[in-house]
C-alpha cells in the first residue's frame, strides 16, 4: 500500500525511470534463467522450462575434462599480466608526462599514447595480422632482412601470452595514465617545493613524493581488476585469436571456451554451465575485492 | 692555518663536484623520461601511419615490399575497389544508424533513470540503484541472453539486436548519477514552487544544464556503438546488414572478398587488392572517430577521471 501510494505521489519520477527500470528487467535479470540451463539438458525445441533435469552433469563434464583447468589458468594468467603490466607501464607514464614541461612535446604525445583506445579489437586485430602474419607481415619481412629466420608466429602459442600483453599495455597505457595523471595533478605543489628546498633531485621527488601520494589509487585500480580476474576480454581475445585453434592452449580464456561451446558446437547446457561457474566465481571475487578496495580508498572504489 | 685553509678548498671542489655531478644526471632523467615518453607516443602512432600511408600503396608494393614507412607505388585502386561495391555503403549505413540512433536512446534512457536514482524524493532509489549495480556484478551469461535476443525477442538479423542490448550501462547510469547529486536542490524546489511538475522539471531545466556530463556519456556510448562487433557476431548473419566492424572482420577471415565487397554481379577486371581493401576499410571506418577526435578528446579524458574517481 505505502507502495502504491510513493508511485502516486512521485508518478512522473517513476515513469522518468520506466524504460531504464524495464530495459534492466529484460536485459539483465529475465536472461539470468538461462543460469538454470546448467542444470539442464537443454534442447531448442523443449526451452528452458521443457528441458530434462540433470543435475550437476553438466558440470562434471568440465571439471573432469583439462579443458576446465586450461580456460580458468588462461584467464586468470593473463588477466594478472594486463593489470601487472598495464598499470605498470601507464604509472611510468603518468609520471612522467608530468615531469614534462615542453607543452607542446606533452600534449602531442598524450594525444598519441591515447590513441590505440579509441579503435576497435577489430582494428587491432588487423593491425597485428599485418605485423605478424607469415609471408607479408613487418616482423617477418624484419627478420628475413636481417638474415634470420621467419617465424609462423599463428602456430607459435607460447609467445602469445607476450604479445597479448604488449597489445594490452598498447591499447590502455592511455586510458590509466589519464587517471595517474588525474591523481598526481590532484598532489599540492607545496610537497615537491618544500623538497627542491631541501636539494632533491626530481628522481627523488617521484619515489618519496608522487609514488607514495597515489599509491592507494594503484592499489585500488589493481583490486578492481583483480576482482574482475574470472572475466576475458572476449572482444580482444577472439578479435585478435578468433579461431586459430593451434593458439588455444594459451589463449583461450572462459568467455571464448563458452562462446565456442554455445556457437560453434551448439552446446548450450556446457557452455551454461562454464558461464555459471565464471559468474559465480566472479561474483565472489568482485565483492571481495571491491570490499577491500573500500576500505583502502572510499571515494575510488563502487559504490 | 695554510692546513686549514686547503681543507676548505678540497670541500669547496667537493661540493662543486657533487653538484655538476647531481645536474648531469638530472639532465641524464630528464631525457631518459623524454625519450621514454616520445618512443612510447610513436609507437602508439606508428600502426596508424602504417594503415593510413599503405592504404594508398599499390598492391604489388605491398606483396613485394611488405607494409613501409613510405610505398614504393602509390595507388588509389582499393579505394576504387571499395567504392564499386555495395558493401561499403550498406555497412556504413548499419553502422552511423546504429550509432546515432542507440546514442540518442541510450543517453535519454540513461539520463532519465540516472536522475530518478540521485532524486531524494525517491523513496525506493536505493532499492533502484542496488537492483543496477547487482546486473554490474553478476551477469545474465552468454547463454541466456543469445537465448533472450534469438529465440525470445525474435531479434536475428535486425538493427534492434544491434541496439537495444547496450541502451543501459550501469557504470554510465552512476556518472550521470553522481553529477545530478551535485546539482542545488534548490532548482527543484524553485520550479515547484513555480508549478512546473517533474517532467517538466526534468526536460526543461535539467538536461539544458547537464549538457557536459550527457556529452559526456553520449560520446562513450557512441564509441561503444561505433566500435562492437560481438553483438553483429553473435546475431547478424545477413551480409546487408553487417555493420563496418563485422565488414572488417570478414575482410580478415573470408576467402572470397571479392563476392562480399563487390556484390556478385561486380565486372571490376583488375587483380584484387586483398591488403588495400582491409587497409582501406579500416581506414574509412576509423576515419571518422580520428576526425573529430581533436574535439572530443577532453570528453573522454574527463569521463575516465570522473569514472575513476565517483565510479
Amino acid at each position: 500500500m505505502t507502495m502504491v501510494r510513493e508511485i502516486v505521489k512521485n508518478k512522473y519520477l517513476y515513469l522518468l525511470a520506466l524504460p531504464g527500470l524495464l530495459f534492466l528487467i529484460v536485459f539483465a535479470y529475465v536472461p539470468m534463467a538461462g543460469h538454470l540451463i546448467a542444470f539442464k539438458k537443454y534442447r531448442l525445441a523443449d526451452g528452458i522450462w521443457g528441458s530434462q533435469w540433470v543435475g550437476f552433469a553438466n558440470f562434471k563434464f568440465f571439471f573432469m575434462s583439462s579443458d576446465w583447468y586450461k580456460v580458468t589458468f588462461n584467464t586468470i594468467f593473463l588477466n594478472g599480466l594486463f593489470i601487472v603490466c598495464g598499470l605498470g607501464i601507464a604509472l611510468a607514464l603518468a609520471i612522467f608526462l608530468n615531469e614534462i614541461t615542453q607543452l607542446v612535446f606533452k600534449k602531442i604525445a598524450q594525444s598519441f599514447i591515447f590513441m590505440p583506445y579509441f579503435i576497435s579489437w577489430l582494428v587491432v586485430s588487423m593491425m597485428v595480422f599485418a605485423f605478424l602474419n607469415t609471408t607479408d607481415g613487418i616482423l617477418n619481412r624484419t627478420l628475413a632482412a636481417n638474415g634470420l629466420d621467419t617465424q609462423n608466429w599463428y602456430l607459435m602459442p607460447g609467445v602469445w601470452p607476450a604479445i597479448l600483453t604488449i597489445i594490452y599495455v598498447w591499447k590502455f597505457a592511455g586510458y590509466y595514465s589519464i587517471i595517474f595523471l588525474a591523481a598526481i595533478t590532484g598532489i599540492s605543489g607545496e610537497y615537491y617545493e618544500s623538497a627542491r628546498i631541501d636539494g632533491a633531485t626530481r628522481f627523488q621527488q617521484i619515489i618519496h613524493i608522487t609514488i607514495p601520494l597515489i599509491r592507494n589509487v594503484l592499489i585500488v585500480l589493481a583490486l578492481l581488476g583483480v576482482g574482475r580476474i574470472f572475466y576475458g576480454d572476449f572482444g580482444m581475445i577472439y578479435g585478435i585469436v578468433g579461431d586459430t585453434a593451434p593458439l588455444y592452449p594459451t589463449t583461450d580464456v572462459i568467455d571464448t571456451y563458452s562462446y565456442r561451446a554455445l556457437r560453434q558446437l551448439g552446446d548450450f547446457s556446457k557452455s551454461s554451465a562454464v558461464i555459471l561457474y565464471q559468474s559465480v566465481m566472479g561474483l565472489v571475487t568482485i565483492v571481495i575485492f571491491n570490499a577491500i578496495a573500500k576500505k583502502i580508498d572510499k571515494d575510488s572504489s563502487l559504490f | 692555518m695554510e692546513r686549514s685553509l686547503q681543507q676548505a678548498r678540497s670541500v669547496r671542489t667537493k661540493a662543486v663536484k657533487v653538484k655538476t655531478d647531481r645536474s648531469l644526471s638530472e639532465k641524464t632523467f630528464v631525457l631518459f623520461i623524454y625519450a621514454f615518453t616520445g618512443l612510447f607516443a610513436l609507437i602508439c602512432v606508428l600502426p596508424f601511419w602504417l594503415v593510413l600511408i599503405n592504404s594508398f600503396a599499390a598492391e604489388s608494393s605491398i606483396k613485394q615490399h611488405g607494409y613501409q614507412l613510405i610505398p614504393k607505388a602509390f595507388s588509389l585502386n582499393a579505394y576504387q575497389y571499395l567504392a564499386h561495391g555495395k558493401q561499403i555503403a550498406s555497412s556504413y549505413l548499419v553502422s552511423t544508424t546504429v550509432t546515432v540512433a542507440g546514442t540518442v536512446l541510450a543517453v535519454l534512457i540513461t539520463a532519465m533513470y540516472a536522475y530518478v536514482l540521485a532524486h531524494p524524493k525517491v523513496k525506493y532509489r536505493n532499492v533502484m540503484s542496488f537492483l543496477t549495480y547487482f546486473t554490474m556484478i553478476f551477469g545474465a551469461g552468454l547463454v541466456g541472453f543469445y537465448i533472450l535476443i534469438a529465440n525470445w525477442l525474435h531479434l536475428k538479423d535486425s538493427l534492434g539486436a544491434l541496439i537495444l542490448p547496450y541502451l543501459l550501462n550501469p557504470f554510465f547510469a552512476f556518472i550521470m548519477v553522481s553529477f545530478f547529486r551535485t546539482l542545488p536542490y534548490e532548482i527543484n524546489e524553485a520550479a515547484t514552487v513555480d508549478g512546473a511538475n517533474d517532467l517538466s522539471i526534468f526536460f526543461r531545466i535539467i538536461i539544458p544544464i547537464s549538457k557536459p556530463v550527457i556529452a559526456t556519456v553520449g560520446l562513450f556510448y557512441a564509441l561503444q556503438y561505433w566500435n562492437d562487433f560481438f553483438l553483429a557476431l553473435l546475431f547478424i548473419d545477413d551480409y546487408k546488414l553487417h555493420p563496418l566492424q563485422m565488414m572488417i572482420r570478414q575482410l580478415i577471415s573470408n576467402i572470397n572478398i571479392g563476392a562480399y565487397v563487390g556484390g556478385s554481379q561486380t565486372t571490376y577486371s583488375q587483380p584484387l587488392p586483398t591488403y588495400g581493401v582491409q587497409l582501406a576499410t579500416v581506414c574509412v571506418t576509423i576515419g571518422p572517430v580520428f576526425l573529430l577526435y581533436p574535439m572530443i578528446q577532453k570528453y573522454f579524458v574527463k569521463g575516465i577521471t570522473i569514472g575513476a574517481l565517483k565510479g
